[in-house]
């Protein structure tokens, strides 16, 4: 008996220590009644990195006009692979209220566990096409982020300062020459004086495999699948435009500071090639993104006002264009309980619906709004404004990298382009494996 | 000869301080450039981090994104509290499996030992499966889990402390009337203190540092620990090294606070743990 | 008698009910699943030896499998080789011993994941710093191919744990008696025959358990690989478990990387108990 007590006081002591450091830190996590309404709360996990900080701002000023709401952010990308983090969440039993998912494919993963969204205001100011890779037999299961392009971004003053018009940059034989030129000031020491980081023209992240695998690719891929939805129905792939691929990724590396020891590309990351390479001036032009804005920015703001974005082409086929489309889908977990799932509907529509809602889109976020009735806020960066130009010119190309199969673009594509820049693949072998591998994951 | 031993002498001090700044360099190197702007680390990652470059705003930032404290208290609570039940549970156990001598009891110390041969990759998949289904995966079942993964070191530990016991004490309290409960808590546990410090010194090390145990079992980021954080952020802030050394060094700093409180019983638990 | 029982019980169900539920449990169901195509949500159905058929053909496994075995063999070696010069420094009488102690053994402390972004950085951006400024190609490029990558966890490794391995031969070179090395003296023996003829043979015990001690750590690295590499370039330096997480978080393929983590246990068990019987044989010679 007296071991019943010794324990059981032993019990006492520890729930008496851990609720005292509980409450220590302030206590959250716990339910509490407040004004006779019963707090609730959500979580949310998401994947964008690069507005981290402002979600966070923008919950807060959702908790403040909700009190009884509390809401936790996560968030998980960059680095690291945002679709098994979330598999290892929900494999754990801890589901967030709130994920992501990227098109088709995601959808048809997570089927069981995505709320139907199709009542939901904001559907009916959707722009055209922007919720048809969440769209399954009339049911809408995501909320589009936004409209994300990205091409070949430069740095303006370089270009003047080379004698380079821009605007001349229409299809490959012109870029192909204006990087030429711009080489060859940059080899002769011309550039030198004002911009003495200037060491190359380009820089290629193979380190970051959705840059290669799924940006890169998908611009020539996009050729050939009209839509995710198309990719992800095929069974096969033909790669009809493997060469103009590879002729978009040789000019980049060839034209990098690691032009001769190419392997070394596979050590370039996200920050390498946007903060050190594009924001330092130590490169001209990168592939990547208007999301790269605020980074830029925050290094130094005279370079970010001055990006400008040229067409990625595919010789021969479509030249002058960009990839235009929507990243990634917030959505509801299904198997939330319903006043979690009433809060995040709420919460998303107060962020892409209300006035204050939509200035962090637009102003904060710096997203281009998938959504009409945001006249009044117009983007705010150039990069923006430059992709709005080849959206309303019609020259884009749809982000078809989400029908891909799980995990293809950048555990295969990605990494065989890797092996291609190490040496141990050869083009033809890149091509052979990557489709391959397509009919074997399908 | 005189002369030529205080010589190697010399040189052997020499290549000691020359092995110990090369230990040091990488602590140099991050700390200097915690205290950098980000054009400041890339321009130049020997430069000292004064003029242009000194911003201390990245240690601030960092604090406030690891939320430092929160993540602090939870990795104290998750080890603090792991660590004193596996000492009560292992030295019970111990000291009951000396002293009972049944084929039971030989099983049971076999079946403890040989655990340590099973990596714990080979059963996270079925472990974090099961304890989601029993609602486990939360600090308390992580704590839980702290103790079957301890179990098996501890118990060897004060196994082999007990052995060496002499038996007498314990045979004249059970005369006085003494339970085994009594017995255990006021004459063996305090003959066990030498033990004991070195079984809490190396359970300490272990949970304050693990990672991949808490990164399947805590999801909730209010119950982050340090080093979960710490990858979250890392994530987060993509090679953004100002911010990221920053926490790298605030991260450290309780770990090594800790060491340099208890260094003499580290080194000896470190040999002790060791040799069985 | 039956109440010796009930104290027996009392005093060992508590841990062992923990380490049942957390350890064996695990086990079984895990070797139950690895013949199974469970997902991780559902239990899934007998599929007999298939995923064990398919780990054997999966190319990156068998790759991380050479990889984790060279890493462990070199890393041994330099880990146990340091740990035991440091070990012979630090015993020379000197004011500063203790301080050196302590700084050889500080890496240990901090945690793999802490480690491996500490060298990524000192890699990619220290080694890059200095080897530009010096005109040191070599110091270039660092974790960018499977070469760098490998010394850099091997470095890695070293940096962090021959501390540790310090502590053991100190425990064991203090252990020999004082008079030995004295009449070693005596008889004209100069310092490196006194190491090779006395206190390496000494030693020895120290390091059949410094040996497996970092074989057993280095076949199960993960956190300082993930940090450091996360296994890229192409998955070229991915270790045994990182191969397993990221099979079944990755490729949600959990019926195969079960199978592989089966393979695991079996491998790091046969380490493990080569380790003993070596242990108990010298102890019979002894």
């Amino acid at each position: 008996m007296l071991i019943r007590k010794k324990s059981l006081s032993l019990a006492v002591i520890l729930i008496l220590l851990s609720s005292l450091l509980l409450t220590a830190c302030s206590g959250d996590g716990k339910q509490s009644s407040n004004g006779g309404q019963e707090k609730v709360e959500i979580s949310i996990f998401q994947f964008k990195v690069e507005i981290a900080n402002e979600l966070e701002a923008a919950v807060k000023e959702y908790q403040d006009k909700n009190q009884n709401v509390k809401i936790n952010l996560e968030t998980v990308g960059g680095g690291d692979d945002y679709g098994a983090a979330l598999r290892a969440k929900f494999q754990s039993g801890n589901e967030p209220t709130i994920f992501n998912v990227g098109g088709p494919q995601d959808v048809e993963d997570w089927t069981h566990k995505l709320e139907n969204l199709s009542d939901q205001p904001w559907v009916d100011l959707a722009l055209h096409g922007v919720l048809s890779g969440v769209t399954v037999d009339g049911k809408v299961y995501g909320l589009p982020f936004n409209m994300e392009g990205y091409g070949l971004i430069y740095n303006k003053r370089i270009f003047e300062a080379a004698g380079i018009n821009p605007s001349e940059i229409r299809d490959f034989a012109s870029l192909e020459a204006a990087v030429k030129l711009l080489d060859d000031k940059i080899n002769n020491g011309e550039l030198k004086e004002q911009f003495p980081l200037l060491e190359a023209v380009f820089e290629y992240p193979a380190k970051e495999t959705w840059v290669t695998g799924l940006h890169t690719s998908n611009m020539f891929l996009g050729q050939e699948f009209e839509s995710s939805l198309a990719a992800f129905d095929a069974k096969t792939l033909d790669f009809k435009y493997a060469n103009q691929l590879k002729s978009i990724i040789d000019l980049q590396a060839d034209y990098s500071p690691n032009a001769k020891t190419k392997n070394r590309l596979n050590a370039v990351d996200y920050s390498t090639q946007v903060e050190q390479g594009l924001a330092m001036e130590r490169v001209a032009i990168i592939q990547q993104g208007n999301w790269v804005f605020g980074g830029v920015n925050s290094i130094n703001k005279e370079v970010a006002e001055n990006l400008g974005l040229l067409p990625m082409p595919v010789v021969g086929v479509k030249e002058n264009t960009i990839p235009v489309g929507i990243p990634m889908y917030w959505t509801v977990n299904k198997d939330s309980s319903d006043a979690q799932r009433e809060v995040a509907k709420d919460f998303l529509n107060w962020l892409y619906t209300s006035d204050t809602g939509k200035e962090y889109i637009v102003n904060k976020f710096y997203f281009i709004p998938p959504f009409e009735g945001f006249d009044k806020l117009q983007p705010s960066d150039p990069l923006s404004a430059d992709i709005l130009k080849f959206a309303e010119a019609g020259n884009t190309t749809p982000w078809v990298f989400m029908g891909y199969p799980t995990a293809w673009g950048m555990d295969v594509l990605g990494v065989n382009i890797q092996k291609y820049f190490a040496g141990e693949f050869t083009w033809e072998q890149v091509v052979e494996d990557s489709k391959a591998k397509w009919q074997e994951m399908r | 000869m005189s002369s030529n031993k205080h010589r190697s002498k010399k040189v052997i001090l020499i290549i000691s301080i020359l092995l110990a700044i090369i230990f040091l360099a990488p602590f140099y190197l991050v700390l200097t450039n915690s205290f950098k702007t980000q054009q400041g680390i890339f321009l130049n990652v020997m430069r000292l981090p004064f003029g242009d470059f000194f911003n201390p705003q990245n240690y601030i930032e960092a604090f406030k994104q690891l939320n430092y404290i929160r993540s602090f208290l939870n990795s104290l609570f998750i080890t603090v509290f792991s660590t004193i039940i596996i000492i009560i549970f292992s030295s019970m156990a111990a000291w009951m499996l000396v002293r009972t001598k049944t084929k039971l009891s030989t099983f049971l110390f076999f079946l403890f030992t040989s655990a340590m041969l099973i990596p714990f990759q080979s059963v996270m998949l079925p472990l974090v499966n099961i304890m989601g289904r029993l609602g486990l995966l939360n600090p308390i079942g992580l704590i839980f889990m702290y103790l079957g993964f301890g179990s098996s070191l501890s118990i060897i530990l004060y196994h082999g402390f007990v052995k060496n016991i002499p038996i007498e004490l314990e045979e004249a309290a059970t005369i006085d009337g003494c339970s085994p409960i009594q017995i255990f808590l006021y004459i063996i546990f305090p003959l066990l203190k030498p033990i004991t410090v070195t079984v809490s010194i190396l359970n300490v090390m272990w949970i304050w540092n693990d990672f991949l145990l808490p990164q399947l079992v805590i999801n909730k980021p209010q119950w982050h620990t340090i080093p979960l954080k710490m990858f979250y952020f890392f994530g987060q802030y993509s090679r953004r090294w100002d911010l990221a050394l920053a926490g790298l060094v605030i991260s450290m700093i309780p770990i090594i606070t800790f060491y340099f409180i208890v260094q003499k019983h580290i080194i000896k638990g470190i040999t002790q743990g060791s040799i069985k | 008698m039956k109440q010796s029982k009930l104290w027996f019980t009392l005093f060992i169900a508590p841990i062992l009910f923990a380490f049942i539920v957390v350890v064996i449990v695990p086990m079984i169901v895990g070797i139950y699943y690895s013949f199974t195509d469970w997902d991780a949500i559902r239990t899934g159905s007998w599929v007999g030896f298939d995923n064990y058929a398919r780990v054997f053909k999966d190319k990156d496994f068998f790759n991380s499998f050479v990889f984790t075995t060279k890493f462990a063999i070199i890393s041994v070696i330099s880990i146990n080789i340091i740990g035991f010069i440091l070990a012979l420094l630090v015993t020379q009488d000197h004011k500063i011993s203790n301080f050196l102690r302590s700084v050889f053994f500080l890496p240990n402390l901090i945690g793999g994941l802490i480690l491996g972004f500490i060298w990524q950085f000192i890699f990619t951006r220290g080694f890059d710093a200095v080897g530009k400024l010096m005109g040191i190609e070599f110091l270039q490029g660092w974790l960018s191919d499977t070469t760098t990558g490998f010394w850099g966890l091997v470095i890695l490794m070293s940096w962090q744990m021959s501390g540790y391995m310090m502590v053991i031969y100190i425990a064991a070179l203090q252990n020999i008696p004082q008079s030995l090395l004295e009449a070693a003296d005596i008889d004209g023996a100069n310092s490196w025959h006194k190491l090779k003829h006395i206190t390496i043979p000494l030693v020895a015990p120290a390091f059949t358990v410094g040996v497996f001690l970092a074989l057993s750590c280095s076949f199960k690295l993960y956190d300082q690989n993930l940090a450091l590499t996360g296994g890229g370039p192409y998955n070229s330096t991915q270790m045994l478990a990182l191969n397993i997480y990221n099979t079944a978080f990755r490729f949600r393929d959990f019926g195969g990387a079960q199978a592989k983590a089966v393979i695991f246990l079996l491998i790091v068990a046969a380490i493990t108990l080569t380790q003993v019987y070596i242990g108990k044989k010298r102890e019979v010679e002894m």
